[in-house]
């Protein structure tokens, strides 16, 4: 028997998942308390979708500005850590075990700082994602080929041609990897923030629907937010692979060097 | 440093120099105070000729080398280029070459060739011209929109020496530049060097650890010591040009490649 593409059973295995979603609970196996059928979760979305349309407005405002935070601070504080040596033994170590701090205790004291509204979201999850975008963008300066500065050098480039030129280009795969890290740790900054202390937006409406036990409405907040979170990958993942064709495919090409068209039209290729 | 003239007559040359270097010595600073690293070196390059540059890992030739190319500072003595000392890098004068391609991976082949003239701010159609006929010279018409990941190491290396030659500098420096390629592929790209060389008439500085690479492209050997770097023998390779593989299996290219291992023996 031949094997199927794995893509194939990765849809397989989705189509199953979510035809599980629907048929477990009509058997009467689980309560609806614990998992309403897919049908009636995608029923009450559609009833409610003013409610969970203007909900998602809202966590996708503060996404917003939290990215940019996230993402304009991380870069500029990575670079600066990054790029200056005396910097980057200082403070490396302070921002790398920084990282390992669970930011959330900190969240009712944002509250406290900010109200319960969208500043304090945006604070929190702002925060949350800063130390991966700064410290892979200080990775991504740091481990920059040497050589290729000094070539630059050698023709001549100024320091700031040099920056902009090569430094910046150089870092960019790994400063990306960053982001979309920084980008999904900014959706959960958001997502866990509305749902501890808030009024509106999506994880909002989880912890509301949670207290008043409606289960197809708790869902189908969790089934949004599932969807905005896929839709961001899928978005950083197309914006990065745009950005640096070379790198994805220098990865690929590493198993299976110059093959055919190349290498007919090759006779000098020494 | 003794000449040797017993190998055959010393080829005619120009009296016009290209680079020049006094009493150039070099001191790191170490953790227990200064290492010397080169001592006391001068030569001379002539207008046009290929010098090869050989010695034992660590003695400094690469050093040497980034100090002629503006890129390292030496601590005593001059490098004087066409009578200008050499004092930062200047593409203008001098092109560098060095052992990994180091092309940028995320500019096309043409893109890499024309970087040093897109610092300047040269016009883009100028800069296509130029970078075009350079793609030309190092025989790679066709990639010029390829990205480096899809050239194998001999093709990085022609692109390196056209991004090398495209502001038409009259001195091209070489730092090892085909030691990472396979013999058969290094050997190719030796020959097409000599053509390239023998068309544009440039001035080479070329190092290497290879003796028959040394042998076969040089018209000056420089051999340099085990550190601190000293120049400890100037051999002057009399085979005729053009150079053809068969002149390896020659009586003189063997007394020549065994005249400079021995001195590197010596030296290590």
């Amino acid at each position: 028997m031949r094997r199927p593409a794995p893509a194939t059973v990765r849809w397989a295995i989705l189509v199953a998942l979510l035809a599980l979603w629907e048929f477990v609970p009509t058997t009467g196996l689980l309560p609806e308390l614990f998992l309403p059928a897919l049908s009636k979760t995608l029923g009450v979305l559609y009833i409610d979708r003013h409610i969970y349309f203007a909900a998602l407005l809202v966590t996708l405002y503060e996404v917003a500005f939290s990215m940019l935070i996230a993402c304009g601070l991380g870069i500029l504080a990575g670079a600066v850590v990054g790029g200056v040596a005396l910097l980057r033994n200082l403070l490396l170590p302070i921002f790398s075990s920084l990282y390992a701090v669970p930011i959330v205790i900190l969240y009712p004291i944002f509250t406290a700082w900010f109200g319960i509204g969208s500043e304090s979201k945006i604070a929190f999850a702002g925060i949350y994602g800063f130390f991966p975008v700064m410290l892979s963008t200080a990775a991504g300066i740091r481990t920059i080929d040497p050589q290729f500065v000094l070539a630059a050098r050698s023709m001549g480039a100024t320091l700031p041609q040099q920056i902009v030129r090569v430094i910046i280009p150089a870092s960019l795969p790994t400063v990306f990897a960053g982001l979309r890290l920084g980008g999904a740790l900014t959706i959960i900054g958001v997502v866990v923030a509305e749902m501890l202390t808030s009024a509106a937006g999506i994880g909002y409406l989880v912890t509301l629907n949670r207290t008043i036990l409606d289960s197809p409405r708790v869902f189908a907040a969790i089934l949004a937010i599932l969807v905005l979170s896929i839709a961001y990958y899928m978005l950083a993942r197309a914006l990065e692979s745009r950005m640096v064709v070379w790198q994805s495919a220098g990865r690929r090409q590493k198993s299976a060097p110059l093959g055919g068209a190349a290498g007919v039209a090759a006779p000098a290729a020494a | 440093m003794q000449h040797v003239a017993n190998l055959t007559e010393v080829h005619s040359r120009t009296d016009a120099v290209a680079i020049e270097v006094e009493r150039l010595s070099h001191v790191y600073a170490g953790p227990e105070g200064g290492v010397p690293a080169l001592q006391d070196i001068s030569m001379s390059v002539g207008v046009g000729r290929f010098v090869v540059i050989v010695g034992p890992s660590g003695c400094g030739k690469t050093s040497l080398l980034m100090m002629m190319a503006g890129l390292r500072q030496q601590t005593e003595g001059t490098i004087l280029c066409y009578g200008r000392p050499i004092l930062e890098p200047d593409p203008k004068r001098v092109g560098v070459i060095f052992q990994e391609a180091s092309l940028f991976p995320w500019l096309t082949t043409l893109d890499n060739i024309e970087f040093p003239l897109s610092l300047r701010g040269t016009p883009r159609e100028e800069r296509r011209r130029r970078s075009q006929a350079m793609l030309t010279l190092v025989s790679l018409e066709g990639f010029g929109e390829r990205y480096p990941h899809e050239l194998s190491g001999g093709m990085k290396q022609r692109v390196s020496i056209a991004r090398g030659l495209v502001q038409d500098p009259p001195v091209l420096l070489m730092d090892e530049p085909f030691a990472a390629l396979d013999e058969q592929t290094r050997m190719t790209m030796g020959h097409e060097l000599l053509r390239i060389w023998s068309t544009t008439r440039k001035t080479v500085v070329f190092i290497t650890h290879s003796l028959t690479e040394a042998v076969y492209l040089a018209d000056e050997v420089l051999v340099m010591s085990a550190r601190p770097g000293r120049i400890i023998d100037h051999i002057h390779v009399t085979l005729p040009r053009p150079r053809t593989y068969e002149m390896m299996a020659t009586d003189v290219f063997g007394r020549l490649r065994d005249r400079i291992w021995q001195q590197i023996r010596k030296a290590a």
